[in-house]
């Protein structure tokens, strides 16, 4: 106990209760002239002494302190609690250049009190106090002056009778005038005495115990005070002894770091010392057996578990300071302190991230800070944030990842367009996790580049055959309005390709396109040096012209060759000066010069060892290519179509290292109406993105932890910093996080920065910061394990491994994660540590982990057998790594429906949209000979049709008098008057446009005893069933519960 | 001067020259681990060498056989046999795409290689002044 032995009742009482004393105004002191220069420690001596900081911060709280948290006395006196928060305000306005002299400050608040109830604070702003605060902690409070900063160096750590750190009033000491230098050295003593009015036991006051800690409301309404309100009335009152120990601490000019201490200090002690500043009082590990029960695939939606940090965490405790899952979230929501500790776990850690996530109807803006001052760290560049502590009376902050102090810029609390000076807590950086800054012009290196727009068309002859010029042509012309041109900047352009490379001048006096043809395809070049490439607006009838025209020039091609490559080549020498996208529409199979392509598919191949070479890239033409695009920010997407083998596994390279994306329609024909509407409808939304350009995104993390590897669509062109030439919406990347160091901190952040020029024309930092409690206990972390994540990275770090190495490994790393997790569970936080178990038993959380284990065992991306075609595999495999969660997961774990017996409130259309069914689980047994049943994969949607389905049902859904009469396959359900129909169809229209990305799912009508091809594909979704040579889910779960058993952890 | 001394004498030039590509290899790497070269440049860099090491490497070997020099055959044969599965495997240019993701296997071989050409290198010295003072 570091509590004086001096007896505080004795001592003055501090300082800042006295009772007013309308001094002269400026002499900032009137009380202290009698002890100028005490000695800060002397009356107390070195067992006040708080040890110096160390790195920071999980230094246990001397009990005595905690009342200043609690609010021992709150009902009957919330005022006292109130004003040294109030006070907290004033230094950050003081300290903004506007200030001085300006009337301004008062009515704002800095001041305190104008009504004169205050002592030292209520004094009128003379031009001597402004200056004060101009320069430093406010004069208010100097006796406080060291202690204030003290928690603010430390991290916001703990106050305690302190002597001051290296840091305190280092910086003002020489700055102020040597009087008030004096001043705030002197009070000293009433610091040490502070405590003593509080000792944990006083009579009258509640034990400290798990005091209510300040929650966010409270702090919250405090932050913004009406002047004179709250302040005054504490000096006024009977004092009891503890809050004469507040008061001084209270004073501090930090109010937030307070907060902060409040929580951390209030976690702490619930945690009696297990982690640092988690919050022990969430749910408790609950644990759940596996076996004998169907998993319950309604938690799949649930939101990961909570990161409970403390309630005082962020400064400004706004509700949006933390990232939402959505952008991006941690496999661990508690990080372990230890690299030990986290192989121990065997969790993968890891963050899931999805920058550039679509904002439909309904969801919050991404709010951006307009006036170009983004505050970093000089040290490590991170972005300021919710999370960062003021020190100093605000003039500094210090930076969450490294620790190192830095300069509050001077315009930070001053709004230059208003010439006002503004509240600094309700700046969106302090506020929002996820935060736009419009980058001033260090962040670039060019003038923004405008939107571009390439269309590479294949227009040989399967391309045409299959209908994809045609409906392309018809598409780009719909969508040219919806292409975003807020400036008029963005350019389109346009060239074709089978076995010459056509160029169209699109900026031609007469309005009609002209075609220029290349054929010399070892040395491309382009035929004219500009119109090649046309602003949209300028050439806009040019462009219908053409694209009216384009499939009729071509109907009567019998040109079978596709000179991919060369007109890569030439794309790339139009666009590289500006950079941009280049959208390659492809029906065949390059064939001829650089980046021809063989038919490689060998169906001996499948499924043995050597299968995986399928997946590799076939040329390195396309790796290298895609590394040159990269460098000159050009984007390659790839739209796929063919009848026959494509090679996407080559092709998607392009896409794969330049931010792209992948399209792909197996037997692709225009003919059937669904085919070309999910093609023009994925192609429309395609184009008519926001997308963001030019882009370079680096993850942060604090001391101790590193990104260690990097899955998804981009060019990893340094050790941590990501090349993006475009950034499509809804793609997501996933990072793997791994140890430099063990963490002595309380709070982990990761902080995404993704520089890039918006559609708009730009330059725009989007900032995400997420932050995370550390924990040393394996229960907390195997309670805050987001399966979600989990699976999202081990899906990425599945087809990596199957990529480049072989399938069953793939396999193999999945299940042996999957053991690993619920073997070290097995011995560690259950009661049957060794020996065999009749059950496998799992946290809450992660329940579902071997159920989406096997989902993606069985996914076509990873499944065994020799029935998948390499193309297909390619391209689920492309899924996997790049689409987020929210679409993932049904990738995975498709959703199933009942629809023949579902509620009457189902498909209707109720306050929160439109109803949906309960999810089943996904096995045959739930398939009823006369049902309808719907399945979802965020891809495809098929509906089941049971042979003994009613007439009236077929009649009603379809419009057809009997089961019989009912077409399998791709279908659009017909709009019928009948209420089952509707219901179907808002279900269907729902489950379309629930997901964030542009992928349109298509319908298949599956019978029962229709085409086997299509029943087997949609038996293959119920994953809980057995479908060889994969065992179902509880032959999978009685595997892992016999592998759990055999080997020890 | 012999035919031994000679073409040791050839040995220790030749294999000075790799060590030093060897030890490029090893600096431009651990200045992309650093971040001072970026993937890109680091692979046109290092690319440019990667088969004229290798070609020279087994021209060494190809002369130390027709020396009927077997140990110093025998010693690097391996090495030709490894460089050359890895051609035949199109495996051998560093990749911009994956450096990231190979770069501990790559300088676990630079070191490996950079230890063999030092070996390489005295041994070969040692051969050649043994043979010189022989000749005399």
């Amino acid at each position: 106990m570091r509590r004086p032995s001096a007896g505080g009742a004795a001592l003055p009482p501090s300082p800042s209760i006295r009772p007013p004393m309308p001094g002269p105004a400026g002499s900032g002191h009137p009380g202290h002239p009698g002890h100028p220069g005490q000695p800060h420690q002397s009356p107390n001596g070195p067992p006040l002494q708080r040890p110096p900081p160390i790195g920071g911060i999980q230094r246990a709280p001397s009990p005595m302190m905690r009342p200043n948290m609690s609010q021992p006395g709150s009902p009957g006196m919330p005022r006292p609690f109130q004003s040294p928060q109030i006070q907290a305000r004033p230094p950050f306005m003081g300290g903004h250049p506007g200030a001085p002299g300006s009337p301004a400050m008062n009515p704002m608040g800095f001041n305190g009190p104008p009504n004169g109830l205050g002592q030292n604070q209520s004094q009128p702003p003379t031009p001597k106090m402004q200056q004060q605060h101009l320069q430093g902690p406010p004069s208010q409070h100097p006796p406080h002056q060291p202690l204030g900063q003290d928690p603010g160096t430390l991290g916001g750590q703990m106050p305690g009778p302190s002597t001051p750190t290296p840091h305190a009033g280092h910086k003002p000491k020489r700055m102020y005038p040597t009087g008030i230098t004096d001043s705030y050295n002197e009070p000293q003593p009433s610091y040490d005495q502070a405590p003593n009015g509080f000792q944990p036991p006083a009579p009258g006051m509640p034990a400290p115990g798990p005091g209510p800690v300040l929650g966010p409301g409270q702090v919250q309404g405090s932050q913004f005070f009406v002047p004179g309100e709250k302040q005054a009335p504490a000096f006024g009152q009977p004092v009891p002894a503890y809050q004469q120990g507040l008061q001084p601490l209270a004073g501090q000019p930090l109010q937030p770091n307070m907060n902060q201490l409040a929580g951390q200090m209030g976690a702490m002690n619930v945690g009696g010392g297990g982690g640092y500043g988690f919050n022990n009082q969430g749910p408790m590990l609950s644990t759940v057996a596996l076996m004998g029960a169907a998993p319950k695939i309604l938690d799949l939606d649930a939101p990961p578990p909570p990161i409970n940090l403390p309630a005082t965490a962020s400064i400004t405790q706004s509700p949006h300071a933390n990232c939402d899952p959505s952008y991006k979230r941690s496999t661990l929501n508690a990080i372990p302190a230890t690299s030990q500790l986290l192989t121990k776990s065997r969790l993968p850690f890891g963050l899931v991230i999805t920058p550039y996530r679509s904002v439909k109807e309904g969801d919050d803006p991404v709010p951006v800070v307009t006036d170009s001052i983004i505050a970093r760290c000089r040290r490590c560049r991170t972005y300021i944030n919710p999370f960062v502590k003021f020190v100093e009376g605000g003039q500094r902050w210090k930076c969450n990842m490294c620790y190192t102090l830095n300069e509050v810029p001077s315009s930070f609390d001053y709004d230059s367009q208003t010439q006002q000076p503004v509240d600094r807590w309700q700046r969106k950086e302090l506020n929002h996790a996820v935060v736009e800054y419009i980058a001033p012009t260090e962040y670039m290196v060019r003038p923004p580049q405008p939107l571009v727009y390439l269309f590479l068309i294949d227009v040989s002859y399967p391309a045409i055959q299959c209908g994809m010029v045609a409906t392309a042509a018809t598409t780009i012309l719909e969508s040219l309005d919806r292409i975003p041109n807020d400036e008029g900047r963005t350019k389109v352009g346009i060239i074709t390709v089978d076995s010459s490379i056509h160029f169209y001048n699109l900026g031609a006096e007469s309005g009609e396109p002209q075609m220029l043809v290349v054929s010399d395809l070892e040395d491309p070049f382009l035929p004219q040096p500009n119109d090649l490439l046309c602003n949209l607006s300028d050439c806009r009838s040019t462009l219908e012209a053409l694209l009216n025209r384009l499939n009729d020039m071509f109907k009567d091609t019998q040109n079978v060759g596709n000179a991919l490559g060369p007109a890569l080549q030439s794309a790339y020498k139009l666009i590289s000066p500006i950079g941009g996208k280049i959208l390659c529409l492809q029906a065949s199979l390059p064939n001829l010069e650089v980046g021809a392509l063989k038919m490689r598919e060998d169906p001996k191949l499948l499924g043995t060892s050597k299968e995986s070479t399928l997946l590799q890239s076939a040329s390195s033409f396309y790796k290298t290519f895609a590394v040159d695009c990269s460098k000159s920010q050009v984007c390659v997407d790839m739209f796929l179509f063919g009848s026959q083998y494509t090679d996407v596994a080559t092709l998607s390279c392009l896409p794969r290292f330049t931010g792209g994306s992948t399209f792909f329609y197996p037997a692709f024909t225009a003919a059937k109406s669904e085919d070309a509407l999910k093609f023009a409808h994925e192609l429309a939304e395609f184009v008519s993105q926001r997308i963001a350009l030019e882009a370079v995104m680096r993850v942060r993390a604090s001391k101790g932890l590193k990104m260690s590897a990097f899955y998804g669509n981009f060019f990893v062109r340094s050790t941590d910093l990501l090349s993006l030439p475009n950034v499509p919406r809804d793609q997501s990347y996933s990072i793997e996080v791994s140890y430099e160091d063990n963490l002595s901190i309380p709070i982990v952040c990761f902080q995404t920065a993704l520089l890039h020029t918006s559609s708009s024309g730009e330059r725009r930092i989007r900032v995400l910061t997420l932050a995370v409690p550390v924990t040393t206990s394996l229960s907390e972390l195997y309670m805050s394990a987001d399966q979600v994540a989990i699976s999202t990275l081990l899906a990425c770090k599945a087809v990596e491994r199957g990529m480049n190495s072989k399938l069953d490994d793939a396999r193999d790393a999945l299940t042996n994660k999957c053991v690993d997790i619920l073997g070290v569970y097995k011995t560690h936080m259950t009661a049957s540590s060794s020996g065999a178990t009749p059950n496998l038993q799992i946290c809450d959380n992660l329940k579902l982990l071997p159920l989406l284990t096997l989902g993606m065992l069985k996914h076509v991306a990873l499944r065994g057998g020799s029935q998948i075609p390499s193309d297909l595999r390619s391209y689920a495999m492309h899924l996997f790594s790049t689409l987020p969660s929210q679409c993932l997961i049904p990738y995975i774990h498709p959703k199933f429906y009942s629809l023949h017996n579902m509620p009457e409130h189902c498909g209707t259309i109720a306050s929160n949209g439109i109803e949906m069914p309960l999810a089943m689980n996904l096995s045959s047994e739930r398939l009823e000979r006369g049902g309808l049943f719907m399945l979802d994969d965020s891809q495809n949607i098929f509906l089941w049709v049971g042979r003994d389905a009613v007439p009236q049902l077929c009649m009603d859904l379809f419009g057809v008098p009997n089961y019989e009469s009912i077409r399998g396959g791709k279908t659009t359900l017909p709009t019928l008057e009948s209420d089952f129909n509707q219901r179907v169809n808002l279900i269907v229209g729902k489950t379309r446009e629930m997901r964030r990305t542009s992928y349109y799912p298509q319908l298949y009508v599956i019978k029962e005893d229709g085409d086997p091809a299509l029943r087997l594909w949609f038996l293959s979704h119920l994953i809980e069933d057995r479908a060889e040579p994969i065992m179902s889910y509880y032959q999978y779960l009685g595997h892992l519960k016999d592998r759990v058993n055999a080997s020890s952890f | 001067m012999s035919a031994e001394a000679m073409v040791f004498l050839f040995g220790v030039i030749i294999g000075a020259g790799l060590l030093f590509v060897k030890v490029f290899f090893v600096i431009l790497i651990s200045d992309l681990e650093v971040d001072y070269i970026n993937p890109i440049e680091l692979c046109n860099k290092l690319n440019q060498f990667v088969l004229p090491e290798m070609f020279v490497h087994a021209f060494l070997s190809f002369m130390f056989l027709i020396c009927g020099q077997w140990i110093a055959t025998a010693w690097n044969l391996p090495l030709v046999a490894y460089n050359a599965n890895k051609i035949m495997n199109n495996k051998h240019m560093f990749d911009a795409t994956e450096i990231f993701r190979t770069l501990g296997q790559h300088k676990k071989e630079c070191f490996i290689k950079l230890g063999f050409y030092l070996l390489s290198f005295f041994y070969y010295l040692y051969r050649m002044i043994l043979a010189l003072v022989n000749d005399s």
